[in-house]
């Protein structure tokens, strides 16, 4: 059996004050200047630990209000009130919602499980992953001694080819070459975000990350001469064209990303030439005809297949829609099983992935890794406004933080999202990450059960709510 | 950091002012650059003179605020409310020599609602025409007694 993977996290605190969900409004006017003040009664000392931010005129009442609203019930004269906060509502986008941000932000800050509470008072269903449910029979005999308890359950998973099967000799011994693996103890990989305050110390802390977690980080090709040499065999440099010169390649990385294109096997076959130990990875864009593209990956014999959610475009940012992953997995993943191919073939997704339970969600559909990218800026408290993606200055300053503290966040934030998967699996009755990729029986889908239950009155679409 | 020759102005402004979404708001921050610092609040009920004093002693030549016409506001005294607290703000830096303006208060009109955008202008032309405040003749902002330290 493998040694243990535990990530060790260490609290990395927040440069900047987090953008709180609500903030208090208390009026003075009219106040009776009652023998003991609602506000003298907070447990949690909040109006007497007051501290203003005058840099974002974050006020600390609002950070440290635990929400019990005690002082909002008591005040005699309701002169307190809780409100939202404005510049949280205006945080993100549709898929990066102000939930999910101020989340990954405290995953980030202590590498702990954030806790939500009691109850679920969502809705049912709704679009992309939320319109899946994993099944957790099993939770009720969890992991005996905890997650981290006597019971092994791995996160492990293999990068490269298969072979469809074994075959040997007279004298028992191996007749085919045993193909490549490049295996890493997380099914996440990082990748680094087309729009961001980046700059070259961001770069190495996401590196000393990838290192740490034993993972790899995809970056441009010309970014991988900013990092040490070190670092090297965690990086995986994109391409973002055809190959025509392999000295361009940096000697030491194990894996080298290049763009699908009607020439991609001729790329592919002078670095294999060049580099016979390189794996190779073709990416192809989440659109029409990527099944038949990635047969065509895996009929030439390379090694995994990126299927990639469309880059984010600020002239066109309807066009990025993160909620469909979750079904372009899927077809791409049939398609292959069909084919007869799936195992000779690893398929990396990027693009769909906010929360841990959709990396397992992921692997569900069918992927048998994801690659985590807007995570990392917002693991550094980003705000996801994409200020830096016009020209203005980041309200953060992302580019400012040093790579020891950069390293340090998103070690939490995936060591928090390890732990997560690991609740997942062993609540699904699953001991090895590899066995997730394409368990759907481990999952039901909310369009299959409509179908199902109310298939003969008509249908009901994704997000549909009884009144 | 402020601009040398230019003017910073604080400007607090309710949600509810027409065209103070995330967009507008950097659109403008794309046409002031650092000269105007734009805080979104629930309520400009919730303003009180500390935050507009911190403004103008950490980096404001100017702090405004713009509040939803009367009448209007969603928590019903919110804007009355910050129109005292202004007039308060005022006195207290009239008493150590500062202009009374450098403080104000704009309430958008129910007939004629003006935007976010609008109100901006306005107030920053009438940034440019006071000199530039005293307490920052440094020159810098200064965050050296910040709540939270970068690190
Ligand atoms: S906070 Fe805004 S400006 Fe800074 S990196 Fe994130 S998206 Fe870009």
């Amino acid at each position: 059996m493998p040694e243990k993977y535990v990530i060790h996290t260490t609290t990395a605190p927040n440069r900047f004050k987090a953008v709180s969900r609500s903030g208090i409004i208390a009026w003075e006017e009219g106040c009776l200047r009652c023998a003991v003040c609602v506000k003298e009664r907070c447990v949690y000392d909040v109006y007497y630990k007051r501290k203003l931010d005058p840099r974002q005129m974050i006020d600390s009442i609002d950070n440290l209000c635990m929400n019990c609203l005690r002082c909002v019930q008591g005040c005699p004269k309701e002169l307190i009130t809780k409100s939202l906060n404005p510049e949280y509502k205006e945080m993100g986008d549709d898929f990066f919602t102000p939930e999910i941000i101020s989340k990954l932000w405290s995953q980030a800050e202590t590498g702990k499980i954030p806790v939500s509470g009691a109850g679920y008072p969502g809705p049912f269903s709704g679009p992309g992953f939320d319109s899946m449910w994993t099944d957790m029979s099993e939770i009720v005999r969890p992991t005996r001694d905890g997650i981290h308890g006597r019971e092994y359950i791995s996160t492990a998973i293999d990068l490269g080819r298969t072979i469809k099967s074994l075959r040997f000799d007279d004298s028992g011994a191996l007749l085919a070459e045993t193909p490549l693996l490049v295996d890493i103890p997380l099914p996440i990989l990082l990748k680094v975000p087309p729009f961001g305050a980046i700059s070259d110390k961001t770069l190495l802390g996401w590196a000393m990350a990838a290192k740490r977690l034993g993972t790899l980080l995809a970056l441009k090709i010309d970014d991988v001469e900013k990092l040490p040499d070190q670092f090297r065999p965690w990086l995986v440099p994109v391409l973002e064209e055809d190959l025509t010169d392999p000295a361009i390649i940096p000697v030491g990385v194990r894996i080298v990303e290049i763009p699908w294109s009607s020439r991609f096997e001729k790329s592919a076959k002078i670095i294999k030439d060049t580099f016979p130990s390189m794996l190779v990875c073709v990416n192809i864009a989440m659109m029409d005809g990527m099944e038949e593209k990635a047969v065509s990956v895996a009929d030439a014999g390379l090694d995994i297949i990126h299927l990639e959610l469309g880059r984010y475009s600020e002239k066109e940012p309807e066009t990025y829609d993160p909620r469909r992953v979750k079904d372009a997995i899927r077809s791409v993943h049939m398609k292959l099983v069909e084919t007869n191919i799936r195992d000779e073939v690893t398929l990396v997704a990027s693009g769909g992935f906010a929360m841990a339970e959709h990396v397992a969600k992921g692997m569900i559909c069918g992927a048998d890794a994801v690659m985590a990218e807007f995570q990392l800026l917002i693991g550094l408290q980003c705000r996801m406004c994409r200020r830096c993606a016009t020209g203005l200055s980041c309200p953060v300053d992302i580019q400012d933080a040093s790579a020891k503290w950069v390293a340090a966040r998103v070690v939490n934030l995936f060591g928090a999202w390890h732990n997560q998967l690991i609740e997942l699996m062993g609540a699904m009755g699953i001991r090895d990450a590899r066995r997730l990729r394409g368990e759907v029986g481990r999952a039901m889908f909310f369009e299959d059960l409509d179908k199902v239950a109310f298939g003969s009155l008509g249908s009901a679409g994704e997000g549909f709510e009884l009144e | 950091m402020r601009y040398n020759n230019s003017r910073t102005l604080a400007l607090f402004y309710c949600q509810n002012v027409p065209g103070a979404g995330e967009r507008e708001r950097i659109g403008l921050e794309k046409k002031y650059g650092l000269s105007i610092r734009f805080f979104p609040i629930a309520c400009s009920g919730r303003l009180e003179p500390v935050h507009l004093l911190s403004a103008l002693e950490n980096f404001a030549d100017a702090a405004y605020v713009i509040t939803c016409p009367q009448g209007m506001c969603r928590y019903f005294e919110g804007n009355l409310r910050a129109i005292k607290r202004v007039r308060r703000t005022q006195d207290i830096i009239a008493g150590i020599g500062l202009e009374r303006e450098r403080v104000g208060i704009v309430t958008g009109l129910k007939e004629d609602p003006k935007t976010l955008a609008e109100h901006a202008e306005e107030i920053f032309d009438k940034t440019l025409q006071m000199g530039r405040s005293p307490v920052l003749d440094k020159g810098e902002a200064n965050y050296d007694h910040c709540a939270t330290e970068a690190h």
